[in-house]
């Protein structure tokens, strides 16, 4: 808690004024742009029409209901593919034969976007939640389980040998060496993961039509409500800032940056 | 020179491997037999690729042997075990532990309490001057620094052997110098049967009761060169003009030059 209080103080100490004038200028080319334009309402309204629109959807109780259906869908999936990913990289990387085996086929399969495998899921389970959930499962759990398996293939054997000498059986050398040790990579993947997670999510609601800012932006675009379009996309990108910079970035400061494993 | 039963025992052991590339058989080593005893520190020289490196991994369990046996307090090696203690070459203190969690990092895996654990870690983080960098991570270390670290977490496990891997080879002249001296110092405190590995034959001769030079490729015991220095006496000042010291490595040093030059020739 200390911790995250520390990051925001920075966060407000360095990048506050630069964030301002950043927001700022934006606003006012948005604004202008919106202004010189013919039928702003239908190609790109103002700050200000998507404010009001907001405050619309505010009032009438839709935006925290979107908001909190995807957000749900997002912690949900994303943590079971962490969850699920990291152990399972850890595990494939504990023996090298087994590693080098099952590398390619988790490269295969972290490159097969979750947009890609949309349609065989909804022919298994139809636009159900099921359909959007198993989606963002798949997104997160490849590229995790990937870049722990890199990250473990890549540990220096001394640090194993290490761990060995000192009579530490497997699961010792697991959570004493292998899993700091691809601290970097889980870092990275964790990233990717829920990155992945968060546009399936959106895109799954899409293509699914199950509630969430997703399905707000489709909706809106087919009712002409362009407000509604951009404000989902406005939502979309602050919640990765915030989850970016209270989660993702205050655990690789404790970790990969606090033990010297990465430079800034 | 000791009656009592040996701590560390090697026999008749003789190691091929193969070549990583080429896949060839590599004669490494030829019916290497040692005894270490209780407390003694013996050295081992020789030209680069005469073994004494796969010896090492193999006493410390890491590489498995087939002819031969080499045994520790009668136990005979078939793997790591806490018996005996490696120090490595570099870099083989983990970077996500401070120096105490690295220390402790045996005693942890063996599951010794806390209480005792902490009281022990502390005994050796001052046994190797690193008081005040308890909770410093190897990052923010000196060369000189992480080995110490190496030594005293090695040391900390308790083992009855302990193995050293060329473990100044990498750390500044200066350094080097003042780590010799410590371990000296530590040799006597602690009173550890160590086995040190080196390619410097000052080092061997500085530190060793015994040291032992090998062969060029297969490397065989060539020659045992034995020196009687006490160790109260040794440091680097007082060696510079001591006979006995002198003798010893000019004899080892002309010894491994002779393999040294076969190697070259072949």
């Amino acid at each position: 808690m200390d911790r995250l209080w520390w990051h925001f103080q920075q966060l407000l100490k360095i990048d506050a004024m630069n964030l301002v004038i950043l927001v700022v200028v934006v606003l006012i080319g948005w604004t202008i742009i919106s202004e010189t334009i013919p039928n702003p309402a239908r190609y790109l309204p103002s700050p200000l029409a998507v404010s009001l629109s907001s405050v619309d959807m505010l009032v009438k109780g839709l935006l925290p209901s979107y908001y909190s259906d995807t957000l749900v869908r997002l912690i949900i999936g994303s943590s079971i593919g962490l969850a699920a990913g990291i152990p399972f990289g850890l595990l494939l990387g504990l023996n090298k034969t087994v590693a080098d085996m099952f590398h390619p086929m988790m490269n295969f399969f972290q490159s097969v976007s979750g947009i890609a495998i949309f349609p065989i899921v909804v022919i298994w389970w139809g636009n159900s939640d099921t359909t959007v959930l198993a989606v963002i499962l798949y997104t997160s759990f490849f590229p995790i389980a990937f870049n722990v398996l890199s990250g473990v293939r890549e540990i220096p054997i001394r640090y194993v040998n290490a761990a060995r000498t000192m009579g530490a059986s497997k699961y010792q050398i697991m959570k004493d060496v292998l899993f700091p040790g691809a601290m970097p990579h889980i870092a990275t993947g964790s990233r990717l993961s829920i990155g992945f997670a968060w546009r399936a999510v959106i895109a799954g609601e899409m293509l699914a039509g199950r509630q969430g800012l997703g399905w707000m932006i489709f909706t809106g675009q087919d009712a002409d409500r362009t407000a509604e379009v951009i404000l989902g996309m406005v939502m979309i990108g602050l919640t990765w800032i915030i989850l970016d910079h209270y989660l993702l970035r205050p655990i690789e400061a404790d970790t990969i940056e606090r033990w010297g494993l990465v430079q800034r | 020179m000791n009656s009592m039963t040996p701590k560390l025992v090697v026999e008749g052991l003789t190691h091929y491997y193969p070549d990583e590339y080429t896949g060839e058989s590599v004669h490494a080593l030829e019916d290497i037999n040692l005894e270490l005893y209780e407390g003694e520190l013996v050295s081992v020289v020789g030209p680069s690729g005469c073994g004494k490196s796969t010896l090492l991994n193999i006493l410390a369990g890491l590489l498995p042997y087939k002819i031969g046996t080499a045994s520790v307090d009668g136990n005979v090696i078939h793997g790591p075990g806490p018996d005996r203690g490696v120090v490595f070459q570099e870099h083989a203190i983990l970077p996500w532990r401070t120096v105490a969690k690295n220390i402790g990092h045996g005693l942890e895996i063996r599951k010794v309490p806390q209480a005792e654990r902490e009281k022990r870690v502390q005994e050796f983080i001052d046994l190797v001057g690193l008081t005040g960098f308890e909770e410093k991570f190897p990052h923010e270390l000196s060369g000189g620094m992480k080995q110490r670290c190496q030594v005293a977490r090695t040391l900390c496990a308790d083992p009855v052997v302990m193995l050293m891997d060329e473990p100044f080879a990498a750390v500044d002249a200066q350094t080097r110098i003042t780590l010799q001296e410590e371990l000296n110092r530590i040799a006597m405190a602690t009173h550890k049967t160590i086995l040190f590995i080196t390619h410097s034959v000052e080092e061997a001769a500085f530190l060793a009761d015994r040291c032992l030079v090998f062969s060029a490729r297969p490397g065989r015991l060539k020659e045992i060169v034995e020196i009687g220095i006490p160790r109260e006496q040794r440091n680097w000042t007082a060696m510079n003009d001591n006979a006995i010291f002198i003798a010893a490595r000019d004899r080892i040093l002309a010894s491994v030059r002779e393999e040294v030059s076969i190697a070259v020739e072949e």
